[in-house]
């Protein structure tokens, strides 16, 4: 059957509309910082062929993995044996996006006693047990089994009640089971009311209808996004990167990646890089996929919707035990500094072939956690620390200061974790001379310092780009190199590598510096007035201006005979 | 009694005048002034009291509602802004939450701050979570700072100290020090306007608060003194986004409420036109020139939220904007009005957010637009009278319109002139049904309980078929739907809100804390009215906002009043999981729970409602006007009667297709709808059950 054209814009623009909401329940109703301030949660809507339909503004890699989840969910409890108000979980970085910590929650769509399609609500829990707090360490783990609690799919709501036994394993299993439970709660919640409002879209226009223009969409995203790629000029397209190391006295990780773009398909193939490490930092085929389809959708089609449609045309391939494709039981808990660059790659491969839709290379995240036994309380704690750097220089603009590239999520609130946690943060703000120049700067760097006020604390600390910098793009200059400070300016200041487990004793400070990001176009074309801008502004030094750009600022001014002369000799 | 309101829009001033003793009501609508919008309100004044047969003097009662904040912030043509915070954060309102408001667009700009980063200036001093002076106030630091803002000219200062809602001392110490060294500098403290933790949100809204102030004081004050001038004796009223009055001095102090307050006082008038006519679920579809309004109201009263987002970078995207955290009225605002511009996007036909606004305006007013927009293809669809515009005080174009329809929209996108104006008017309707499924639909309402209030000067042309599109039966047309908005500021009631967040556990042994809490805040409130001369039959409404023990958001729980005692934790505990198992649909019965923020709502009792009879003096008679073609998509032109609204006699019924004229607006019965006059003059139009 034919679709009439606004039935199909109200049923594509309502199973989005739905998946939003899901996303804002599970928000209202979460325990932890990380969901409800820090965003680092998903929610779609799928069909009964598993085919997302509709997803929210959330976290790339939760999204583009919640195909898999949902595969791996029916695989184990067919579909003809689930009941309304059922639900599953899943953690397997087989199935999910690649580590513990996110759990994905999935359940069924009943309308009247078919099902008709899923829901599907992920959460990055703080901490699923494990190792260490936060299950993100990365130095001394050999298999996956340090890295906390496994879940393959399991039933944990029956009917719309709780499988109590369920809950509990996972509650025992935890260090912050208040925050667990109470957030797996709120993703039920978030499955039930995506549930009820997918039946009240099937109320209005019916199921043949409802179906026929879930399908339409997806015919027609997939249509759009081979549109998308027949406008890039064909060919193979290689880039070569590499993440620091996975600790101390160890090797950096190779990324090599070719895109192969033409016949309305984009194939991108991560042969030729290192193999999986023995550390907690590896990257599942599932997560690899993800971020490597959010950032080809970023910069091909950034107005396509994000369904199974539009992810149909691009492919990505790894061989079997290659960094890019770890398999059981190789551990992943550090993981997420390996999307940034997977997003990076693909700019640096499709700036060969379209150098104005793409940015340069974005800072990226600091992600440690700083953990402890809280004696009297007789429990641990967790403080999940996401400080985000900013974002690569663009072919028409500056990078854009302090916003997260690659994930979607959000800071968390310095006065919510103070509330919380036994820490006091000393300072948040940019890094002055950080950015990569360029004729348009990339984004600054950003400085979180974390004052330690328990006894003892262990912190595993999850960053990167210490020793290879964010790159710029056709001239533009590459941002500064990340850092972790143990006590800055104190006589015991030191710098920590990016993955070390370091216990601090009480007044024990940890300054978190990411890196700056790149440059885009020669630094030397850039407009004197907007290097006076930033000078004024305070995020280029006077020193700098006339070092990175040639431009000579005297009593806030450009004096333009000397900029002229200067950047005449270079 | 006589009573005066103004409501300043983006196109348009509406005006009216209530006499109570004749029962009549005076209306004037003029095109709004730029860039200081007081011009056309104070001329509308001038020609609103000489209709009226009036002097200024006789007034007893003025009230006015502005988009002057909002413009501010939009156009970032507020002043030189500074602020002053805590030592290590000079950097937060540019970090904001690092969010993207859309995921995949690699050319997205988070919203620019207010103040320029050079303009922020931080202090040596620190508080714990739990209010403790970690590090005291440097105080010499404090005054070298505040004389160095004064020494840059500038003329208002935003101070944000961390945990200042815990405790607001050092926040305190540093508005007497600038009392001290810089008497003229405008002090906004974060721990007055936004006592809440999140320390961006709190930021950004004392920023906007601080940012608005100068300019904003200089407009009121300048409004009050020409009113003066013109010899009106009374102070003057206004709106706030929370849908409640307050003093000139009490915004000049607090002006952040008068930001997104222009909608406010038409969803108020939607939910009394409603409670009066036995409706006890409306929305309010608020159609101008340049935007629509959308919101809801149960038993007359709106729905509200604890915070919302001004100027989005990116339309209908949530992160996209600068928070704003102060109770306000629940409504969405898209970008099409009668002025808004039709346009191809990527090939696709779009209506909107620019618009032509009062100048140049639409093709047809004969200004020098040159776009097509949603009135000129009104004009064609024969919605519109062109001689009866504003009751014929702007003779539109016909020909203009067709004509800039026809070349920007119909020949690009190969289609008859009836088609692509429909098209435009069509492509409008879906965007506000959209705004209306997401105010009602995603909010967990059933838009088919719900009656449509349709006012504005478009409201009515449009309100029916998006209705019908969303499953609600019936619409009503306020008599003067043109100017609804500014009805809706006679009946408004003075209002004070007051927030403050101090987390405690609901128990017994939190009873003092809470009552000192709401004690605090009655006695502002109480400061608030008496200074409005409105404490007389005042009563205090508190809110709690509540939940479990370890979550982030809270559910407004409502809370006695008096001093509260055991019993109370025990109801209140009862109340919160009632409404959060509503919510979510489940609540764990076991669950610890906490009070967040602290909510106290001062209003004074509204004004008494009357509904104006809108000039009925003028003998009832033959209300047909005739008749012109019309173009509905099922049936083409067809010939539709015209009905003059003054002239029609409750009871009256009209089957459609048919056209109802009033001066500021015209409402469009499409075939299948029927309208029928009630004793309130509203026109209630049923569309079939088949729609």
């Amino acid at each position: 059957m034919t679709v009439d054209p606004l039935t199909l814009a109200v049923i594509s623009g309502g199973v989005v509309a739905i998946a939003e909401e899901m996303g804002w329940a599970l928000r209202r109703t979460s325990f932890s910082e990380a969901v409800r301030e820090g965003e680092d949660c998903s929610a779609s809507v799928f069909n009964a062929a598993g085919e997302m339909i509709g997803a929210g503004n959330y976290a790339p890699g939760h999204l583009g993995t919640s195909p898999t989840a949902v595969a791996g969910v029916v695989a184990a409890y067919p579909t003809e044996e689930m009941r309304p108000g059922d639900a599953f979980l899943v953690n397997d970085p087989t199935m999910n996006s690649g580590h513990f910590p996110d759990i994905f929650s999935i359940a069924p769509v009943f309308y009247g006693d078919e099902v008709v399609g899923f829901t599907v609500v992920t959460a990055h829990h703080v901490d699923v047990g494990g190792a260490a707090p936060g299950s993100q360490a990365i130095i001394g783990i050999v298999d996956i089994h340090q890295e906390g609690i496994r879940i393959l799919p399991v039933k944990y709501f029956s009917e719309g009640k709780p499988i109590r036994e369920v809950l509990d394993l996972i509650a025992t299993n935890v260090r912050i089971p208040d925050q667990v439970v109470g957030d797996l709660r709120g993703q039920f919640n978030a499955n039930m009311v995506g549930a009820a409002k997918v039946c009240e879209l099937i109320d209005r226009f019916g199921l043949e209808t409802y179906r026929a223009a879930t399908d339409e969409l997806l015919r027609r995203s997939h249509a759009a996004m081979r549109d998308h790629i027949d406008a890039i000029p064909a060919g193979r397209y290689e880039f070569v990167d590499h993440i620091d190391d996975f600790g101390p006295d160890t090797e950096p990780i190779r990324m090599q990646l070719a895109m192969t773009v033409g016949d309305g398909r984009i194939v991108a193939d991560y042969t030729g890089s290192s193999p999986v490490t023995r550390s907690g930092v590896n990257s599942y085929l599932a997560f690899t996929t993800a971020y490597t389809l959010h950032a080809t959708l970023s910069v091909v089609g950034p107005r396509v919707p994000l369904n199974s449609g539009t992810m149909r045309p691009i492919e990505v391939t790894a061989p079997p035990h290659c960094f890019f494709n770890a398999r059981y039981p190789s551990p992943t808990g550090g993981r997420a500094i390996v999307a940034r660059y997977l997003v990076d790659g693909v700019q640096g491969c499709l700036a060969q072939a379209v150098p104005d839709q793409v940015v340069a290379s974005s800072s990226q995240l600091a992600n440690s956690t700083i953990g402890g036994v809280d004696l009297e309380a007789e429990r641990p704690w967790v403080y999940y620390d996401l400080t985000f750097g900013s974002t690569g220089a663009r072919p028409t603009k500056d990078g854009c200061d302090g916003l997260v590239s690659g994930f979607n999520t959000g800071n968390i609130p310095i006065e919510i974790h103070e509330a919380k946690w036994p820490v006091l943060i000393d300072r948040f703000g940019f890094i002055a001379d950080s950015a990569g120049p360029g004729t348009y700067r990339g984004g600054m760097a950003v400085r979180r310092d974390v004052r330690n006020l328990a006894d003892l604390a262990r912190v595993t600390n999850l960053h990167d780009r210490h020793l290879f910098a964010p790159w710029g793009l056709f001239g533009g200059g590459a941002g500064s190199l990340g850092r972790i400070v143990l006590n800055p300016d104190r006589a015991d200041e030191a710098d920590l590598h990016s993955k070390s487990i370091v216990d601090i004793g009480p007044d024990d400070v940890i300054s978190f510096r990411t890196c700056g990001s790149g440059g885009y176009g020669e630094p030397l074309q850039r407009d004197p007035d907007a290097v006076l801008h930033d000078v004024l502004e305070g995020w280029v030094t006077v020193e700098g201006a006339r070092r990175d750009y040639g431009v000579v600022i005297e009593d806030d001014q450009v004096n333009e005979a000397a900029t002229a002369a200067l950047r005449g000799m270079r | 009694m006589r009573r005066a309101v103004s409501d300043v829009g983006g196109t348009f001033t509406d005006l009216v005048l209530q006499d109570a003793e004749t029962g009549r009501f005076t209306i004037t609508k003029v095109l709004s002034t730029s860039p200081d919008p007081s011009v056309g309100a104070i001329g509308g004044f001038e020609t609103l009291i000489e209709a009226a047969g009036v002097e200024a003097s006789s007034i007893d009662y003025l009230a006015h509602a502005s988009t002057v904040a909002s413009n501010l912030v939009i156009e970032r043509s507020g002043g030189r802004t500074a602020l002053l915070t805590t030592e290590g954060f000079r950097d937060v309102l540019h970090l904001q939450r690092q969010k993207r408001a859309v995921s995949h667009d690699l050319f997205y700009d988070k919203p620019a701050p207010l103040v320029a980063r050079r303009d922020i200036l931080e202090v040596p001093e620190r508080m714990a979570a739990d209010g403790s002076v970690l590090v005291a106030l440097d105080e010499e630091r404090t005054a070298e700072l505040i004389a160095e803002i004064a020494a840059r000219g500038i003329e208002s200062v935003a101070v944000v100290l961390f945990h200042a809602y815990v405790n607001p001392d050092h926040e305190h110490r540093v508005r007497e020090i600038a009392g001290e060294v810089a008497p003229d500098l405008l002090v906004s403290l974060s721990s007055d306007v936004s006592p809440k933790w999140r320390e961006y949100e709190r930021s950004s809204t004392t920023v906007i608060n601080a940012y608005v102030k100068p300019r904003v004081g200089r407009y009121l004050d300048g409004m009050q003194a020409a009113l003066g001038r013109l010899g009106v004796a009374r102070a003057l009223h206004v709106m706030q986004c929370s849908g409640g009055l307050a003093t000139v001095e009490a915004l000049k102090r607090h002006p952040v409420t008068l930001v997104e307050s222009g909608p406010a006082a038409g969803a108020l008038m939607a939910g009394i036109l409603g409670r009066v006519s036995g409706r006890d679920r409306v929305i309010a579809f608020d159609m101008g020139g340049t935007t629509a309004k959308v919101s809801i109201l149960q038993d007359g009263e709106p729905q509200m939220v604890e915070d919302f987002e001004v100027a989005p970078t990116t339309k209908l995207r949530p992160g996209s904007g600068l928070p704003v955290t102060t109770p306000a009225v629940d409504l969405i605002e898209v970008g099409t009005g009668g002025g808004s511009i039709a346009h191809l996007e990527l090939g696709v036909l779009a209506v909107g957010p620019e618009s032509s606004g009062a100048s140049p305006g639409p093709a047809c007013y004969g200004y020098g637009g040159d776009a097509p927009t949603v009135t000129d293809a009104n004009l064609v669809l024969g919605y519109l009278d062109a001689n009866y515009f504003l009751g014929g005080d702007l003779v539109l174009d016909a020909a203009a319109a067709r004509q800039v329809i026809e070349r920007d929209i119909c020949d690009r996108l190969d289609l008859s002139l009836e088609e692509g104006a429909y098209a435009v008017h069509a492509v409008a309707n879906a965007s506000m049904a959209n705004a209306m499924r997401a105010m009602t639909i995603q909010r967990g309402f059933d838009p088919r309980d719900f009656g449509v209030v349709a006012f504005g000067g478009a409201g009515p042309a449009h309100a029916v078929s998006i209705a019908a599109e969303l499953g609600s039966r019936e619409i009503l047309v306020p008599a003067n739907a043109g100017v609804s908005s500014a009805m809706g500021l006679l009946f408004a009631p003075i209002k004070f809100e007051f927030v403050r967040t101090l987390v405690t556990r609901l128990e017994a042994g939190s009873l003092k804390q809470m009552n000192e809490v709401f004690a605090e805040l009655e006695e502002r409130g109480a400061t608030g009215l008496a200074e409005a001369d409105a404490a007389d039959g005042a009563s205090f409404v508190r809110n709690a906002l509540m939940r479990y023990v370890g979550q982030g958001y809270e559910v407004a729980i409502a809370m006695p009043p008096g001093r509260l005692g055991a019993d109370d934790v025990a109801a209140t505990r009862a109340r919160f999981l009632e409404t959060y198992e509503r919510i979510y649909g489940y609540a764990e019965p076991r669950g610890e729970l906490e009070i967040v923020d602290y909510r106290v709502t001062a209003p004074a009792p509204a004004p008494p409602f009357e509904l104006p009879r809108h000039g009925r003096g003028d003998a009832a008679g033959d209300a047909a006007r005739g008749s012109r073609d019309c173009y509905f998509p099922e049936v083409g032109f067809v010939e539709s009667p015209v009905w003059d609204r003054y002239r029609l006699d409750a009871g009256a019924r009209i089957p459609g297709p048919a056209i109802v004229q009033e001066r500021e607006s015209t409402t469009v019965i499409p075939p299948g709808a029927a309208a029928v006059v009630d004793e309130w003059q509203n026109l209630v139009v049923s569309v079939g059950e088949a729609s």
